[in-house]
């Protein structure tokens, strides 16, 4: 690779590889069009999951997040990522160890086990704050790797959670209605759209949809009677357990309440990748559980 | 202080006991360890409901965060640990976002379901991930259908991660078994299936 | 050990306290270690020393045992360093030969579950103050005589009571106000609670009384530029804004017999400029030649010349007999001397837009409380009319928002106190609505109903009982439905522990209330300090709530901190009153503090001259030599000048270099002498 670029180490997390690689590959192959290379993080595990598994012993998730950070440590690199769930386990932990020493040293009594040390050497980073920082990409940038612009489609953001709250522990500023997501869509060409209630949790999060998958999809289900309600063509997201939630969560919200929405959902690197000209083959946007078919004829 | 009343009747002593509800059945050690859990000053609850008025779980089930932050403020560890409706918080965080009190409702119910989880109290998928975790790595592993696609879309059959380098699992496990968390996960499993 | 001029003859006096000492350490202890100390003759204790009894031990020992230094251990000296100094003076000693050790508020109250160390501490501490005590020396205070007039700065209610009392006590009184117009807040309001007066209707006649009134001097549109002085003696600089528009007096000055601006109008009917009208929160509009309303006091038009065009339109309608506009006009300045100050100058509302989660200048219906004042005002720019700013329909369902930003702790823009007025305007704008609109409801989202004033209790009664509809729980956030702009409100009804989201057609937010952004620059002019919150801070919460620690400087109203119209104008008052008693006591004693020149030692290099915050320093010849001289008036005894001096030449009156030694000294060899 030229000497320009930045590298990351990227973690995958469990959901992007396992369920819509398509996330993987359009996040390695974008991204290396605006600048920035994305190097395997060997040996990496599930982030492990905030909800599922910091909420039964916050120690093993600190350590087991450790454990991830400490590898990239070992590169010398950065942390990038294309999963809220992932930001919050790896970037939180970080962050927190960086600054509780009580915490860091219990970590470190347990990582010494398999001889590893949490030093704090390195910073995590969403991949798409770094698309949106225009220090490191910005929008301009991303709009000039366009090729095949998403013109006449009509995009509903989801901004997720985790990225952004709590948001006096994150950088990111207003999470009441922020508007960055939307200058990233629109430079593809596309139409972003607003609609009730944006900043809505998914449902999935916290353990709620392996616990209670009704109640979970309810909530869902509500986001997407917000989001069809003005005409969206497909709802994107960074995270792909919204997308999972979303997308198979729209098969699952048939069975049991009847609805029907047909709404594509797409991570903003397979939206991206379209519109750098990647095909939906490249892309495995047939592992979807909702068919992209309507959308897809809208822009090739 | 309380008084013996001395009603001379064993069931009229009883319904006119002292009932204030901080006296047998609270913990105040339940408080200090949501605080410490949750580092955040769960004792300065006002019981405002902002917190339930942003939860997205609230307006579709009896899950009331502020009831749980009460419980906290007043070491009701039992009531608190005992409620399913523990389990259906999103963390989504909006409560902690708008809370005025600067607190962080979120964190207070992963402290608490931390708490229950140290009295066998967690619900079995949490437990499921937990056992999916110590055998791959991944809470949710590869299939057969995926790795398929994987190879048409000219990445590895397994990503790079311990899916790809198993050798890392043993170190994972040895975290896990470090705070005895699998072990109770099948153990609690088990007593589960009896 | 330093060197003292005469015997030291100490007397050393333990405050009890109550229980608020002696319940945390040994007053017996420290009685018994004050004995042993080298000067004291006598010790002693009581349950209260600043009792008469108490007092009576330390007249009744300076007699008896000929003391020349006193030491009381107590409380802090901004309490009763007074009393014991006049005991102190009874007993036939100068009043200065008095120290104080704070063995309460920095010892007993700190340190109340360590009973040996507070008593070690308190041990220390007598021995300092009794090491101070042995090299006192008689001082004099100084009486300087005050100037027969009064400043007081803004014109709202308070300001405005605050300057007809002084008026009325025969004292003249500068009222200066920022604004082209008198009035202040409470002129913005309707009604006020709990009576619902028309607020215009009792302000107006203040207005116009601090208008004619012999003794006040009005200077509108004027803020003050430089504060210089002490007690008794205040030069302020006030800058006169470049108002464009001459009255009748100014106009006669330049010639113009019968001229002067008339409030007639016709210049402001052909400006072609139009800008929102603060007065109105900006929901109307006014032209670059304006008054705020039919009201305001003086009745005199002002050019605003960030946005006149210079057209001269206005100067062609005024005509060549009133000739009253001046287009050219600039900012004047005007020294004055006033001899007490009050410092009146209000609050702001706090950027509410910031708590994005209510979306106010996000969602058309989202107003403040003060935008509600004005659109149910007959004068108003709806005349009264209560209309949705989407769409000019009457909203039927109105939904309160109490503590928006306020008793929140989150940081940022939002406050945590408590603003104590807006659950009373809440309740009146309840009234109001349903008063004026037949059938509408008004929906109160409160924490808590803080109704704790005279006939308050009452007027939420009566509201209740009209048919407002009361939901105990915060508001987590507002949605504007795009296409009727009505509102989502959710919250929780935390009484039946139920979430709600209500849709409301208009939605207004009681914003929490802050200190005006000029206050900062204005107290530090006036060496004014501020509380924790932000607002000035007076010299006592309870005692002195109407003065501050700089001797001469009063305050009133909502910029000490939250407080309603009839607090306002009770603090007025009190400051008022408090403000008059130097000027009508003609002079002030200061606290003899100052810096003294030792002229011998003098190099006469003026280091010192420079360095003085207070410009009271200069350099004089005497003896046929240059040295430093100290205006003792202007001195507050800060020591900047001597700590600096090179050669020692400047000493500080009651803490000398010797003493302040002495007090080291004796703490770190604890009395043995090396």
């Amino acid at each position: 690779m030229s000497g320009n670029m930045r590298q990351y180490a990227f973690f995958l997390g469990c959901i992007a590889p396992n369920r819509y690689p398509g996330c993987e590959a359009a996040a390695i192959k974008t991204s290396e069009k605006l600048g920035i290379e994305l190097l395997p993080l060997k040996g990496a595990s599930c982030c492990p999951a905030p909800g599922a598994f910091g909420a039964i012993d916050l120690k093993v998730w600190y350590a087991l997040a450790a454990r991830n950070l400490v590898l990239a440590e070992e590169m010398n690199m950065d942390i990038t990522l294309i999963c809220n769930g992932c930001y919050k386990s790896i970037w939180e932990v970080n962050h927190i160890l960086k600054h509780n020493d009580e915490l860091r040293d219990g970590v470190n009594e347990v990582l010494a086990e398999v001889d590893m040390e949490f030093k704090g050497s390195i910073d995590v980073w969403h991949l798409i704050e770094l698309y949106y920082d225009e220090k490191i990409c910005g929008v301009e940038k991303v709009r000039a790797s366009v090729t095949r612009p998403l013109t006449g489609t009509k995009i509903a953001p989801h901004y997720g959670c985790h990225l952004l709250k709590p948001k006096k522990e994150r950088h990111f500023g207003d999470t009441e209605n922020p508007m960055w997501f939307e200058e990233l869509i629109d430079a593809l060409g596309a139409e972003s759209v607003q609609y009730r209630n944006k900043m809505q949790c998914c449902g999935a999060g916290g353990g709620v949809r392996g616990f209670d998958l009704t109640h979970s999809l309810d909530i869902t289900n509500e986001k997407l009677i917000n989001v069809q309600e003005v005409g969206a063509d497909a709802i994107t997201e960074f995270c792909p357990f919204c997308q999972l939630q979303y997308d198979r969560g729209q098969v699952e919200i048939a069975e049991k309440f009847g609805q029907v929405y047909d709404l594509p959902v797409l991570h903003y690197n397979e939206l991206l990748g379209l519109a750098q000209g990647m095909t939906p083959q490249e892309l495995a946007l047939d592992l979807h559980a909702v068919d992209c078919k309507t959308f897809l004829e809208k822009i090739l | 202080m309380a008084r013996v009343k001395d009603y001379g009747n064993a069931e009229l002593e009883e319904k006119l006991q002292d009932t204030s509800y901080y006296a047998d059945d609270a913990n105040p050690q339940f408080l200090e360890d949501v605080k410490k859990l949750s580092r955040t000053a769960a004792n300065m609850c006002f019981q405002c409901g902002t917190c339930t008025g942003s939860c997205p779980s609230a307006p579709r089930s009896s899950y009331r965060i502020r009831l749980f932050m009460r419980r906290g403020v007043l070491g009701l560890e039992k009531e608190a640990l005992n409620d399913p409706d523990l389990w259906l918080c999103t963390t989504c965080y909006s409560c902690t976002d708008r809370c005025p009190r600067d607190l962080a409702p979120t964190d207070v119910i992963m402290a608490m379901r931390n708490l229950a989880f140290k009295v066998d109290i967690v619900p079995r998928n949490f437990l499921k991930t937990v056992q999916l975790i110590y055998k791959t790595g991944h809470g949710v592993p590869n299939n057969d259908v995926n790795r398929a696609a994987r190879v048409k879309l000219g990445l590895p059959a397994d990503p790079p991660t311990t899916h790809s380098y198993p050798e890392f699992i043993p170190g994972i496990q040895k975290i896990m078994d470090f705070y005895k968390m699998k072990e109770n996960a099948d153990r609690i499993l088990s007593e589960g299936e009896q | 050990m330093a060197e003292t001029k005469e015997e030291s003859r100490i007397g050393v006096f333990i405050c009890h306290c109550g229980t608020n000492i002696a319940g945390s350490l040994s007053v017996e202890d420290v009685k018994e270690y004050a004995k042993t100390l080298d000067g004291v003759v006598v010790a002693d204790d009581y349950q209260y020393m600043c009792s008469t009894p108490g007092q009576s031990k330390i007249i009744d020992a300076i007699k008896e045992h000929n003391l020349n230094g006193v030491v009381v251990a107590a409380c802090s000296p901004r309490l009763h360093e007074p009393t014991f100094r006049t005991a102190t003076e009874e007993g036939g000693l100068n009043k200065f030969r008095f120290e104080m050790a704070n063995i309460r508020d920095q010892n007993s109250w700190v340190h109340m579950h360590d009973w040996e160390g507070a008593t070690n501490k308190a041990k220390d501490q007598v021995l300092i103050a009794v090491a101070k005590a042995r090299m006192l020396e008689d001082l004099q205070p100084k009486s300087v005589p005050v100037e027969h007039a009064a400043l007081v700065l803004g014109a709202g209610v308070g300001g405005m009571q605050a300057a007809l009392d002084l008026a009325g006590a025969g004292i003249k009184t500068y009222l200066v106000e920022k604004l082209p117009t008198v009035g202040g807040r409470m002129s913005q309001l309707d009604k006020t609670f709990p009576t619902l007066d028309c607020s215009q209707c009792i302000l107006t006649p203040k207005m116009v009384d601090v208008g004619r009134h012999p003794n006040i001097e009005l200077r509108t549109y004027t803020e003050v530029e430089k504060v210089e002085g002490y007690i008794g003696n205040f030069t302020i600089t006030l800058r006169k804004k470049a108002r464009g528009v001459l009255t009748p007096a100014e106009a006669l000055e330049r010639g113009i017999v019968g001229g002067g601006c008339n409030g007639c109008g016709d210049c402001s009917e052909v400006c072609p400029v139009i800008k929102p009208n603060p007065f109105e929160m900006g929901m109307a509009p006014r032209k670059a030649i304006y008054i705020y309303h039919p009201q305001v006091m003086p009745l005199l038009y002002t050019v605003d010349f960030d946005s006149c065009v210079k057209c001269g339109l206005c100067v062609e309608a005024c005509g060549p007999e009133k000739r009253a506009i001046d287009l050219d006009s600039v900012d004047t300045f005007e020294e004055i001397k006033v001899g007490t100050c009050i410092l009146a100058i209000g609050y702001d509302l706090i950027p509410i837009e910031e708590k994005k989660e209510w979306g106010y200048k996000q969602f058309d219906n989202v107003i403040t409380g003060l935008e509600f004042e004005r659109l149910i005002c007959a004068s108003g720019p709806t005349t009264g009319h209560l209309i949705r700013p989407s769409d000019g329909q009457t909203p039927m369902k109105v939904g309160f928002v109490l503590c928006a930003g306020s008793r929140d702790n989150t940081g940022g823009v939002a406050k945590p106190y408590c603003s104590r007025f807006c659950c009373m305007y809440c309740l009146k704008h309840a009234h109001q609505i349903m008063e004026k609109i037949p059938g509408a409801v008004p929906y109160l989202f409160y924490m808590d109903i803080r109704a704790f004033g005279k006939m308050y209790e009452e007027f939420y009664y009566r509201i209740q009982n009209e048919g407002a509809k009361f939901i105990r729980g915060r508001v987590a956030n507002i949605l504007e439905d795009p296409i009727t702009k009505n509102l989502m409100v959710y919250a929780e009804d935390t009484l039946l522990s139920r979430p709600v989201a209500m849709e409301m057609d208009m939605v207004v937010l009681a914003a929490a209330i802050q200190p005006k952004p000029e206050a900062e620059k204005i107290r530090q002019m006036f060496g004014v300090s501020k509380s924790q919150d932000g607002w000035l801070l007076e010299a006592h919460p309870k005692l002195n709530p109407c003065g501050t620690t700089t001797a001469g400087i009063y305050l009133a109203g909502v910029c000490q901190g939250p407080k309603d119209v009839p607090d306002t104008v009770a603090q007025a008052e009190g400051a008022a009153s408090a403000a008059s008693i130097p000027i009508h006591t003609g002079e002030v004693q200061l606290e003899p503090y100052f810096a003294q020149c030792i002229d011998s030692l003098c190099a006469g290099c003026g280091m010192c001259v420079n360095l003085c915050p207070y410009g009271a320093l200069a350099l004089v010849e005497k003896d046929g030599r240059t040295v430093m001289e100290v205006t003792e008036a202007k001195c507050k005894g800060c020591g900047t000048c001597g700590g600096f001096c090179p050669g020692g030449a400047i000493k500080m009156q009651h803490f000398t270099s010797p003493q302040i030694c002495a007090q080291i000294d004796a703490f770190l060899l604890k009395g043995e002498d090396y």
